[in-house]
């Protein structure tokens, strides 16, 4: 279990990347939501001990008794990164590489080293470039290598931050039921602003935009929150403005040449819109745009 | 469009920081070269204006040199900085052709470099201005020589080296590459230069190709006397212009290769090795099941230690895997075996390369600077390589701790600087090899220069990563380097030379083959305990200051510094504070308690104190406004020499007499003020000790007074006992004199003084100045000759006298002194010998002991003797011979010698930069690196070993015999004297030729010399004893002029009457104008050229414009040979005069192979006569057999010639 209190991180230009962010992440795969600039990656490297926030407190394990702020090494015995962009040593294979982390996150044995090379270079699909030169990867093979990192050592706290983009979709696909299958006995934070992600994997998960938690909860009670408060309309692109100014439009999107708008409304607005069924999509985008509202 | 590229590039690049850091670095440093006294980055006499026109056009030049590093800052980012930003493809996919995108672009960022370069006249001009400047170092400041010298002689040097890299960045595609570029170029650069300045007749060839200017500017002036340098600055015209012309040239040919080279868009082959590797992994596409769950980690004392030595290999394979690190090597490779190559050569000979000779040349070569540049870079590679390659955040959230990351890199480091240090022994054992030397003495080696320096430069390194991790960016750091090893250096000019806070600094230690390591390295290896000590504490902080992760702040390390201290680290640091505080309090007992350290300006302080308090108001002139002192007439000296401890005990009595003429009441008596000495005791019966202030005991002068004055004539006996050794180790070197093997010290250092000579005081005039002090400290004039003046000779209280010497020394050392061996005896462990000179000797002694072999042969009712130190046999044999040489022409042509014995004893070289040999009654102690490791074997070389033997040999007339006195043109009588002995030892020993070959060194060095004159330069005849380009250097080439004019004959018989008339007597003593007389009388039809040579600065230039050979009907020759002569007048600021040339005699000669040439010989001579040659053009027709392929006047450059290069030419149709 991964408990975040009142976690506050204000850079030295004066940026609040994190505002009194509370959470408490069980263990399974949780999924954070929040667009580019949100706070997410400040978030994640604060856990991940890279940096030390300004306040608030972060803690772990079964009865979050590791004061991750306090004792980073501890949780550094436990911990899996995978950082939203990372690079690599030149002239240094993927084998040795991954020899060379697993020295690092403590598996000094050479025989279980062997074994966790091996074991983690077939499940991301890279025996085959084994020896080969990390610098020469393509972003899909070095984001798997990232992951086979993540996992050496059967770490207890997963954080993958925005791990999906620049992967094509059947990779990514293949990396989600990865991460899926980790996820069952572990605490998985996955940072994304990619909204199926999270939609088609974590039983838990919260929106952040402005260095805050704006929403929590499980995906599927946070869509039925919204249930029957969803309309739609095609309307001209013209008329964008004036509907914006007379409904709470959450999403707008072009289609066939004319702009479609979902709205939020607890009553039927009348004037040509029609019921929707509800996604996480509109979560998302209703609660960024309600959190925009307030500031 | 181009000019609005060029105007954008223009304007990016004067908002980079570079612009600005390196714009101020180099105002600095102009501005700190003009207005700080003790600052000369150039190496310009003091006499030489700050701001004159050839000092501002010398730092114009020599600044480009590294001006370069920013250069290639603003030309290499032109080409490289798309693609860094990933703003190529953009850029790239807009109309602009290509060139206008790139030669607008590297237009705008040369432009930028121009400007940037600004600096350097601007800080100048500031700095000249500043109040503060002392104004007689000033002349008047002309704009126009500013403009000129940065247009004419920067700007192209700008061009050049923006164009050099510009295409090496555009090739390499890498800023890392580029910069190894700018390195292998200053490297090979220097070696061009270092390699051509060996061959003298190389030199406008290496004037013209020098890229920089820098040796055309030189070049150009390389004969400018004081006054020019500060009336002018070299012309555009000549070399000078043809270089810059060639250099801008260039500089367009690489700018077109570049642009023919650049490529736009991504490499091939990088993009076809992305799609293989992407193939190779796509064929396995498929779902793997998760296994069964990892291994879990352990955290013991195993992985520790795997991860330590994991983490230290994988740190090792980063730097010596990367091609930088090959590169790098190489060139100091490199640049050890080319600077090891010239090093140590005198006359064009090489040393012979002795472990010694090799070891102490890399030591204080320039491989030191790579040292700091390695360092500087690795340390930035090594803390930034994680946030540069974007691994922090991976390797950050690992379970590593913090110093299984930092300390593998730190090792890593100092296994780089040990490397470097490693790679330059190789290039010594690959010289020896080369020079076919096979006496490998690894050990020696290691234990004199692999280890300590080893330790230096870790110490370097140290710093450079601490400095690396304070840095918010990793060329911060490196420019902190930069910063610390400038403050070091301004630090050191300054005088702050305490090296208490001068990091890694401490006492050198002096290396000997005789001396071995002595007990010099005792000091040297505190100073290195203590500043290891300060560089764990340092590495203590660098690691608890780390920022790991994703953290670029350094406060917050800070705030967590005294959490992070808890444990190991802050043990650690503790016991290093306390190891640091603990060794420095040692180190101060011994450099401040036991040891004085005086600064340089402290030393300057109490010399000029000394001056006002003691040299003026006793001894400034002679008597009667000076004190009278009595004449020592029997010296007697007992030395109890123990060489281990080092410690000497000296008893020791004068016999005085009153020689002035008048009562004394009183007696001056002064001491050696070295802190070698520990006490001195003078027993003088009847006299009492007269209360002087504490200055004049602290600077080592007592005043005796006589109960009864000493009466005209009278004697009394003077006892004194003096105490010399050394506690502990000094902040310097201490006690050179005293050493384990090989001591070396003569009756000035241990004996009482009884006049004060000038030796002491301060000579430097700006520093005189800023000390209060008139300008200059001068002999008396030849002008002011008086028989006061002739009373005293130039040793001071040399008087002739009988000296008695006995040393005690260790019984496996040979004790040697002045004199007669009267008894040997060896007993308990200790040798006894003692050395009479029954017939009065000038009173100037040595004593020397140490472990030597001996080489004696009798030669004529002569004991030739070498004493040697048995590493170093080499040039014995050459020695004798030489003295064997010397004895047969100096004793018909001057005087018999006077002694039974000539000695000459190899002492070690202990001070760096002084090799030098002495001449002492009967014995000659001599340096081994002058002339003992000397490798003079190879017969195109001059043979200086029997040269200076020679000298040495000569002083014993030309000193001994007849000494001058204490005033202007003294060393005539000496030192010219000498060089005159010695050219016609060597003249006998090896012909005309090699003398002649020799005689061109000492007139190029005659006239550099004059540019570096502080005062006045004077003719022969008045010389003073501090000149030694003109008695040493012009002497030589004057006297052998003198004799080829008026004939050997006249000159000896001059010399000989020299010696029957002054030889062996006291005063009055005489002067260079009695043997100008004595000359004038033996050729009376010459007085015309001895005043030339002697009582004037005379310039002949003689130059061969022409010379015709056409072949006539009759198979023979006409010969047309075209001549101008001229001949100047120099005032002793070097404003020169014209002198009318009137019939004066020359050689000239028909050559068919040009002299001086490999294979000249006599069959190649075809003409060789003497002509009238008078002020103008004249024209000399001959008609001759052969054809002549070289001709002119003076062929053999027996005159002082500007330009002895065009004395010859070659044949023309």
């Amino acid at each position: 279990m991964l408990v975040v209190e009142k976690l506050t991180h204000v850079y030295p230009n004066g940026v609040k990347a994190l505002d009194d962010v509370s959470l408490m992440v069980p263990k399974g795969m949780y999924g954070l939501l929040g667009p580019n600039g949100a706070g997410k990656s400040t978030l994640m490297r604060s856990i991940a001990t890279l940096q030390v926030p300004t306040s608030g407190s972060i803690r772990f394990g079964e009865t979050a008794e590791i004061d991750v702020i306090k004792e980073p090494e501890a949780i550094r015995r436990t911990l899996g990164y995978l950082p939203q962009d990372f690079g690599v040593y030149p002239r240094v294979s993927a084998y040795d590489m991954l020899d060379h982390m697993a020295v690092l996150k403590g598996i000094g044995n050479g025989r279980a080293r062997k074994e966790t090379v091996e074991s983690l270079l077939n499940q991301t699909n890279l025996w085959n470039v084994r020896n080969k030169a990390l610098a020469g990867f393509s972003g899909g093979m070095r984001q798997r290598f990232g992951i086979a990192q993540a996992l050496i050592g059967d770490p207890q706290l997963i954080i993958v931050d925005e791990p999906t983009a620049g992967l094509d979709p059947e990779e990514r696909q293949r990396f989600l039921n990865l991460l899926a299958e980790i996820g069952e006995n572990v605490v998985v934070i996955l940072s994304t602003h990619i909204v199926e992600d999270v939609a088609d994997l974590c039983p838990q998960m919260a929106i952040m935009d402005a260095g805050r938690i704006q929403l929590e909860g499980a995906p599927s009670a946070l869509i039925d929150g919204l249930k029957g408060r969803v309309w739609k309309k095609t309307i001209a692109k013209g008329d964008l403005d004036d509907h914006r100014k007379r409904y709470k439009v959450i999403t707008t999107r072009l289609f066939a040449g004319k702009t479609v708008i979902h709205v939020l409304s607890d009553t039927d607005p009348g004037d040509g819109f029609e019921p929707m069924p509800q996604g996480l999509e509109d979560v998302y985008f209703s609660t960024l745009t309600s959190a925009r509202a307030a500031a | 469009m181009f000019w609005k590229i060029a105007g954008f590039e223009f304007r990016y690049q004067l908002r980079q920081p570079v612009f600005w850091v390196g714009a101020f670095f180099f105002a600095l440093l102009s501005f700190g070269l003009m207005c700080s006294p003790n600052v000369s980055l150039t190496g310009a006499a003091s006499a030489i204006h700050k701001n004159a026109p050839w000092a501002i056009g010398l730092a114009s030049v020599a600044f480009t040199v590294w001006y370069m590093l920013v250069t290639t800052a603003f030309v290499a980012n032109v080409v490289i900085r798309d693609d860094q930003t990933g703003f190529g493809p953009i850029a790239r996919s807009t109309p602009v052709s290509k060139f206008d995108y790139l030669m607008g672009r590297f237009t705008g960022a040369f432009g930028a470099a121009a400007v940037g370069y600004l600096a350097v006249p601007i800080g100048m001009f500031i700095g000249s201005m500043m109040p503060w400047v002392d104004k007689e170092t000033l002349g008047p400041n002309d704009i126009g020589v500013y403009l000129y010298a940065y247009f004419a002689l920067a700007l192209p040097s700008v061009l050049l080296t923006s164009a050099l890299f510009f295409t090496v960045a555009t090739v390499t595609r890498s800023m890392m590459w580029t910069y190894v570029g700018v390195i292998a170029f200053f490297v090979l650069n220097t070696i061009l230069g270092v390699t051509l300045a060996r061959k003298p007749e190389l030199d406008k060839l290496a004037a013209t190709i020098e890229p920089f200017g820098g040796g055309a500017y030189s070049y150009m002036s390389k004969y400018w006397t004081v006054a020019e340098r500060n009336a002018a600055i070299p012309p555009f015209e000549g070399v000078l212009l043809f270089n810059r012309l060639i250099m801008v040239g260039l500089a367009l040919a690489l700018l077109l290769l570049g642009y023919s080279l650049y490529r736009s868009g991504t490499r091939g082959a990088k993009l076809q090795k992305a799609q293989k590797l992407q193939q190779l992994a796509a064929k396995a596409q498929q779902e793997v099941a998760r296994g069964g769950p990892l291994p879990k980690p352990v955290f013991d004392g195993a992985l520790r230690s795997t991860q330590f030595w994991k983490r230290t290999r994988f740190e090792m394979a980063q730097v010596f895997k990367s091609p930088a690190y090959a590169i790098l090597l190489l060139i100091g490779l490199l640049l050890s075996f080319v600077q090891l190559y010239f090093s140590g050569d005198l006359y064009g000979a090489h040393p012979y390369p002795t472990t010694r000779n090799i070891t102490e040349s890399l030591m204080y070569g320039p491989l030191f600077i790579m040292a700091y540049v390695i360092s500087a870079y690795y340390a930035g590679e090594l803390v930034w390589r994680e946030r540069e390659r974007n691994v922090h955040e991976i390797v950050g959230a690992s379970a590593l701790p913090d110093w299984a990351f930092i300390v593998p890199k730190m090792l890593a480091l100092a296994l780089v600087m040990v490397s470097v240090v490693v790679i330059a022994m190789v290039a010594g054992l690959l010289l020896q090899s080369v020079r076919g030397f096979t006496d490998y003495e690894i050990a020696r080696y290691f234990t004199w220069y692999v280890i300590p320096t080893s330790i230096d430069y870790v110490l370097v390194a140290v710093l450079a990563v601490f400095l690396a991790v304070i840095s918010p960016h990793k060329f911060v750091g490196w420019g902190l380097m930069v910063v610390f090893l400038l403050a070091d250096i301004i630090a050191s000019s300054l005088g702050f030379g305490d090296h208490l806070y001068r990091y890694g600094g401490g006492p050198e230690t002096p290396l000997s083959e005789m001396n071995g390591m002595g007990h010099f390295w005792i000091g040297s290896y505190w100073f290195r305990a203590y500043w290891m000590a300060f560089a764990v504490i340092l590495a203590t902080l660098s690691y608890t200051l780390w920022r790991r992760g994703a953290e670029t702040r350094l406060m917050p390390q800070f705030r967590a510094l005294p959490h992070r201290l808890r444990g190991a680290p802050g043990l650690l640091a503790g016991f290093a504070l306390v190891a640091f505080v603990a060794i420095g309090g040692w180190i101060f007992t011994n450099t401040h308690v036991w040891n004085t350290y005086r600064s340089d300006k402290e030393q300057e302080d109490r010399q000029a104190l000394y001056e006002r308090l003691i040299y003026d108001k006793f001894h400034g002139k002679a008597y009667p406004e000076g004190i009278p002192h009595p004449s020592i007439v029997a010296t007697k000296f007992d030395v109890d020499l123990y060489p281990h401890e080092p410690r000497m005990v000296v008893h020791g009595s004068y016999v005085l007499e009153n020689r002035t003429g008048q009562p004394l009441n009183d007696i001056h008596v002064h001491m050696n003020p070295d802190p070698v000495v520990q006490s001195w005791v003078i027993d003088l019966p009847g006299a009492t000790k007269t209360k002087l202030p504490a200055a004049y005991e602290d600077l080592d002068y007592r005043i005796y007074h006589l109960a009864t004055p000493m009466q005209p004539g009278q004697r009394l006996t003077m006892g004194f006992t003096t105490v010399l050794g050394t506690r502990g180790f000094g902040n310097d070197v201490l006690n050179t004199r005293l050493v384990d093997n090989g001591t070396f010290i003569t009756n000035f250092d241990f004996a009482p003084i009884l006049p004060v000579e000038r030796g002491g005081l301060l000579e430097n005039p700006v520093k005189r100045r800023a000390h209060g002090l008139p300008s200059e400290i001068r002999p008396p004039k030849l002008a002011d000759d008086s028989a006061a003046i002739r009373a005293h000779n130039y040793l001071e209280d040399a008087d002739f006298q009988t000296s008695d010497i006995t040393v005690h020394t260790d019984a496996d050392q040979t004790p040697l002194a002045p004199g007669e061996k009267v008894s040997d005896v060896t007993a308990n462990g200790r040798r006894t010998a003692r050395f009479v000179n029954d017939k009065p000797v000038l009173g100037f002694f040595a004593v020397l002991s140490a472990r030597y072999a001996e080489k004696k042969v009798p030669y004529k009712g002569v004991d030739l003797v070498v004493y040697y130190d048995p590493h170093n046999p080499y040039n014995v044999d050459r020695m004798i011979t030489a003295l064997k040489v010397a004895l047969d022409y100096y004793q018909p042509n001057f005087h018999p010698f006077q002694f039974s014995q000539a000695r000459i004893a190899e002492f070690p070289a202990l001070v760096r930069g002084q090799s030098y040999a002495q001449s002492f009654p009967n014995i000659f102690p001599w340096e081994e690196t002058l002339g003992f490791t000397a490798d003079v074997r190879n017969p195109d070389k001059i043979d200086y070993v029997t040269y200076v033997a020679a000298h040495e040999f000569g002083h014993q007339w030309w000193a001994y015999q007849v000494i001058g006195a204490d005033m202007q043109g003294d060393t005539l009588l000496s030192e010219t004297m000498a060089q005159y002995s010695a050219l016609m030892t060597m003249e006998k020993l090896y012909g005309p030729t090699k003398i002649r070959q020799f005689l061109k060194y000492e007139l190029d060095a005659y006239l550099r010399g004059r540019g570096s004159e502080e005062l006045e330069e004077l003719p022969l005849m008045q010389v003073e004893s501090n000149q030694g380009y003109i008695h040493y250097r012009k002497g030589a080439v004057a006297m052998y002029l003198l004799r080829d004019q008026i004939g050997e004959q006249k000159v000896d018989d001059a010399l000989k009457k020299l010696i029957d008339k002054y030889g062996f007597r006291g005063a009055p003593y005489p002067a260079s104008i009695d043997l100008i007389a004595l000359l004038k009388a033996e050729a009376p039809d010459r007085e015309q050229l001895i005043d030339d040579l002697f009582k004037y600065i005379t310039i002949w230039d003689i130059k061969t414009s022409e010379m015709k050979v056409k072949k006539r009907t009759d198979g023979k020759y006409d010969v047309t040979v075209t001549i101008e002569a001229k001949k100047f007048r120099a005032d002793g600021k070097g404003k020169e005069t014209d002198q009318a040339m009137k019939a004066e005699p020359f050689d000239l000669g028909l050559f068919a192979q040009k002299p001086g040439e490999h294979g000249f010989g006599p069959k190649d001579v075809i003409v060789f006569k003497t002509v009238s040659l008078s002020t103008g053009t004249q024209r000399f027709s001959f008609v001759v057999d052969r054809a002549p392929t070289w001709g002119g006047a003076d062929p053999y450059n027996k005159y002082i010639d500007r330009d002895s290069n065009d004395n010859l030419i070659a044949a023309s149709n």
